[in-house]
């Protein structure tokens, strides 16, 4: 009766998954969770419309008091990026909710009982997330060339200060989401965090006309760097805009490989809230 | 199809697994029984590869879960204990998700979407969300998403928990075609009825070991039956004449020999119990024989044979079989 008929190893049985190409499996495995992750965010989509809508309303609203404060044109650039910087921080609930959402219904752990790597789930997971907030940040930006007169001195640097950017901030919410344990946490990580990281940054007001101990700390903040990378985008400025954008690029890089460290080792059963 | 031996995971001081050894063969169904903490889950956890052991080796289809987890999970179909949806995608959007995931497209995931709907009774739910849906119908959603991709291991862990009768049918009947068609099938649960319908051979699990392993026949067989006595009012033979009429069946257990006289081997294996007397019995036959020799003449006599049940519960739970 008692046990003991372990007859190991086992002859190997082929797979009937088995796929030879294996970047075309990876590929597929990415292209069905954002497939899927692009349902789950069309099918919620009241935060992602508040964080497309909001900004442009912000920016309407205050543009007027930076042009007073810096003219024409440094107030209507300070507005973009003020607006672009402190909305698309706030707009990292969307990446962190996505994952920690799916923490909660516990299918992150059934995810993982599948043949996809971490990585790849990461990155199926943040590609609708960048869609969506390269989204964001090109409303922005269109409503300050189009409505404010915004220049744009190189539109290619523009669009490598904003990728990196939007990478840098995928990194971080990924990061958050796999870490934060309730949606509470997560809410004030990305409320409080967000708004400090903004400020620090100099996103809201410049940092010139904050306190000295501010300039000193502002490099650690990822929103300094963004802040920097849109500068030296908008005034054409190549080489400031390459380096800002590799720090964001690492920054990002970083944090999404504590997000993929934590999703390939957490715990399956203590994901629930 | 899985070969595990040997196999440790430890949680700090405790042991959640302490040598576990198990295999299931092509075709095979295995009953894992076994109180709640004896490791039932953390083994399928570990097959999965989403849990690492610390000491031994599990292979699934030849390939070493350790080395190789993503590999591994390629041949495994799993419905974890826990409810792990989608609650605000669809039930079809839930299934084809896991359809692509086991590398099923286009038409093929059209397909095996639409059968394993139909075997789960699903497809009139398809386009409704999950969230919305009874707790039986989610059930089967999960059932449905570990059966899609026709794995060669399923690894069902406790998947009729809180389900109902229809739930259970048709995930028990998909999992008997998943096996006749040459699927192993490691299956955890607490309603042992299903194991018996299953035809499932058992592995009993106790503090992170396998203690038994064999067919159901072959484990119950070292256990007792009961023979279950109703006497009418005046039955001969079997009465102390000194007990009052109205007290002969109404004694509380463990007093039946001072009531009963019974010949003493079998008054000590019997009790009285809601009016009529039952004495454990590897042999209810021979004991039913010797009765009827000492002019025992009860009245009705009802032969119950050791049933999953018993074994369960003969497995008392020990102090480390702490929550899962």
């Amino acid at each position: 009766m008692l046990l003991h008929d372990t007859a190991f190893p086992r002859p190997a049985v082929p797979s009937r998954l088995a796929i030879p190409d294996s970047w075309r499996a990876s590929a597929s495995r990415i292209g069905a969770i954002v497939r899927h992750n692009t349902i789950l965010l069309l099918r919620e989509p009241g935060p992602l419309a508040s964080r497309l809508i909001l900004p442009v309303a912000f920016l309407a609203l205050l543009h007027p008091l930076y042009q007073a404060a810096q003219g024409h044109d440094a107030g209507a650039r300070q507005a973009v990026i003020a607006t672009l910087v402190t909305f698309s921080l706030l707009g990292l609930s969307i990446v962190g909710g996505s994952i920690l959402t799916e923490r909660m219904w516990r299918t992150w752990g059934r995810l993982r009982m599948t043949a996809i790597r971490p990585a790849e789930l990461l990155a199926g997971k943040g590609v609708p997330v960048l869609v969506a907030m390269l989204t964001q940040q090109a409303i922005v930006i269109g409503f300050g060339v189009g409505v404010l007169g915004l220049h744009v001195a190189s539109p290619v640097l523009l669009m490598t200060a904003v990728l990196a950017w939007t990478l840098a901030l995928i990194g971080m919410g990924a990061a958050i989401g796999v870490l934060a344990r309730s949606l509470a946490e997560l809410s004030v990580i990305f409320d409080v965090g967000g708004m400090i990281l903004s400020s620090l940054g100099g996103a809201l007001v410049p940092l010139t006309a904050m306190p000295g101990w501010v300039r000193h700390i502002a490099p650690a903040s990822p929103g300094y760097w963004a802040v920097s990378v849109l500068h030296a985008a908008l005034s054409g400025d190549a080489a400031g805009t390459l380096r800002a954008s590799a720090v964001l690029a690492g920054f990002g890089l970083a944090c999404g490989v504590v997000a993929a460290v934590r999703a390939d080792r957490g715990a399956v059963r203590t994901a629930t809230m | 199809m899985l070969a595990a031996h040997g196999v440790v995971k430890r949680y700090g001081a405790r042991r959640a697994l302490d040598g576990f050894d198990l295999t299931v063969q092509a075709g095979e169904i295995v009953g894992l029984i076994g109180h709640n903490g004896a490791g039932k889950t953390t083994f399928v956890e570990v097959v999965t590869g989403v849990v690492r052991p610390d000491e031994g080796q599990v292979s699934v289809g030849g390939v070493d879960v350790r080395r190789d987890p993503r590999g591994a999970r390629r041949h495994v179909g799993v419905a974890p204990q826990a409810l792990a949806l989608y609650i605000s995608a669809t039930a079809g959007e839930n299934l084809r998700l896991f359809a692509a995931l086991a590398g099923l497209h286009g038409r093929a995931q059209h397909q095996a979407v639409a059968q394993v709907a139909e075997e789960m009774q699903l497809t009139g739910v398809l386009s409704q969300r999950a969230g919305l849906l009874s707790g039986g119908q989610q059930r089967r959603i999960q059932a449905a998403a570990a059966l899609i991709g026709d794995a060669p291991l399923l690894l069902l862990d406790e998947p009729t928990a809180g389900a109902d009768p229809q739930t259970r049918a048709a995930l028990l009947e998909a999992v008997r075609v998943r096996a006749a068609r040459g699927a192993a099938v490691l299956y955890t649960t607490h309603y042992l009825p299903e194991l018996t319908d299953l035809g499932a051979t058992l592995a009993v699990a106790r503090a992170g070991r396998v203690i038994a392993r064999g067919s159901q026949q072959s484990l119950l067989s070292g256990l007792p039956g009961e023979l279950r006595l109703r006497f009418a009012d005046e039955t001969p033979g079997c009465w102390d004449p000194a007990a009052a009429p109205e007290d002969r069946l109404r004694s509380a257990a463990g007093r039946a020999t001072d009531i009963f006289a019974l010949p003493a081997p079998i008054s000590a294996r019997a009790t009285a119990v809601d009016g009529e007397l039952r004495i454990s019995s590897t042999d209810p036959p021979a004991d039913l024989a010797a009765l009827l020799a000492a002019g025992c003449s009860p009245a009705a006599v009802d032969v119950r044979r050791p049933a999953l049940d018993d074994l369960y519960n003969s497995l008392a739970p020990e102090a480390s079989d702490a929550a899962a």
